[in-house]
């Protein structure tokens, strides 16, 4: 296994295991809050908000903007 | 659709720590009758985690060879550090003026009772307005001045009404389960720790490496094309709206 395949199998792990606790929190009855719950969570505030918004925003910037 | 009378930053105003878990709350009570309480309260900024995310994020991005992006998330910081200490400094000189403020707020707050119909026409231009958004900065080159500024002006405006407040009041909700929360942060700190490990093990920190690639690196293909690249800004919107929303 390259190193190649091995950083593309840990992105993967951390995807498998964003599924599993969305799944976890919204199909079964474990104490799991959605991520929809953390975020309005983390929202809740003013620092918070502007802040989980500038990490979208800072998204587009990335991956279009020079 | 209806801007929400005050946020949980004006009911914090009304009375210290009445944010239950009190996480990201930095309007401390400080005692601003004295010049080394003032100074305290101008830096209550700094103690929100997100200021030193984002301080992070403008570092990280600036050396990285983005130094629009850098600029940008310094001066949200700043920003948003400035503003946390500014309320806390009005926070302590007039708790009363907030509280009554904050009452009159809530008892005028507009119920939302926008109709079926205007809904459905809202949706409709905004899905349209996405889709041309989407189609048209899709076309233009990566990295090309046209597509920063389009960037740029939209993620300003939606920071901007984020600053404001949400655009419409949500049920407060109870306090969210530690262990469940706990292993959210985990996973998405890890995440992150794997993506900058791989940045970092790039030749150097502007030059992509096939054995360590980033994210940025794996995507490279897809927003390549101009459809690509429309589908992509396409789900960044709906993203963002689903964000504004909360």
């Amino acid at each position: 296994m390259s190193s190649h395949d091995v950083t593309i199998a840990g992105y993967l792990v951390v995807l498998a295991l964003i599924v599993l606790l969305q799944v976890l929190a919204t199909r079964t009855r474990a104490p799991i809050p959605s991520l929809g719950d953390m975020l309005t969570r983390a929202m809740r505030s003013r620092t918070g908000r502007v802040g989980v918004l500038v990490a979208w925003a800072w998204i587009g910037l990335h991956f279009f903007a020079r | 659709m209806s801007r929400a009378a005050p946020g949980p930053e004006d009911r914090h105003a009304g009375g210290p720590g009445t944010d239950g878990a009190g996480a990201g709350c930095a309007e401390a009570v400080v005692d601003t009758a004295r010049p080394a309480g003032r100074v305290l309260a101008a830096l209550a900024g700094l103690r929100e985690p997100v200021v030193w995310i984002l301080l992070a994020i403008a570092f990280f991005t600036a050396i990285s060879g983005k130094p629009v992006d850098g600029v940008l998330m310094l001066l949200v910081a700043v920003g948003l550090a400035w503003d946390a200490g500014r309320r806390a400094l009005r926070h302590s000189d007039i708790p009363g003026a907030a509280r009554a403020a904050g009452a009159a707020g809530a008892a005028g707050a507009p119920a939302s009772r926008a109709g079926g119909r205007r809904r459905v026409i809202l949706a409709s231009a905004l899905l349209a307005g996405g889709a041309a958004y989407a189609g048209v900065v899709g076309s233009f080159s990566r990295y090309s001045w046209p597509v920063t500024a389009c960037i740029i002006v939209l993620g300003t405006i939606v920071v901007l009404i984020g600053w404001h407040g949400p655009i419409r009041a949500r049920p407060e909700g109870g306090r969210l389960p530690v262990a469940g929360a706990l292993a959210w942060v985990a996973v998405l700190v890890a995440g992150c720790l794997w993506e900058l490990g791989a940045l970092l093990e790039q030749p150097s920190i502007t030059t992509d490496s096939y054995a360590h690639p980033t994210i940025s690196t794996l995507t490279d293909p897809v927003l390549a094309a101009s459809p690509g690249r429309a589908v992509v800004l396409l789900g960044w919107l709906a993203l963002g709206w689903y964000l504004v929303e909360r």
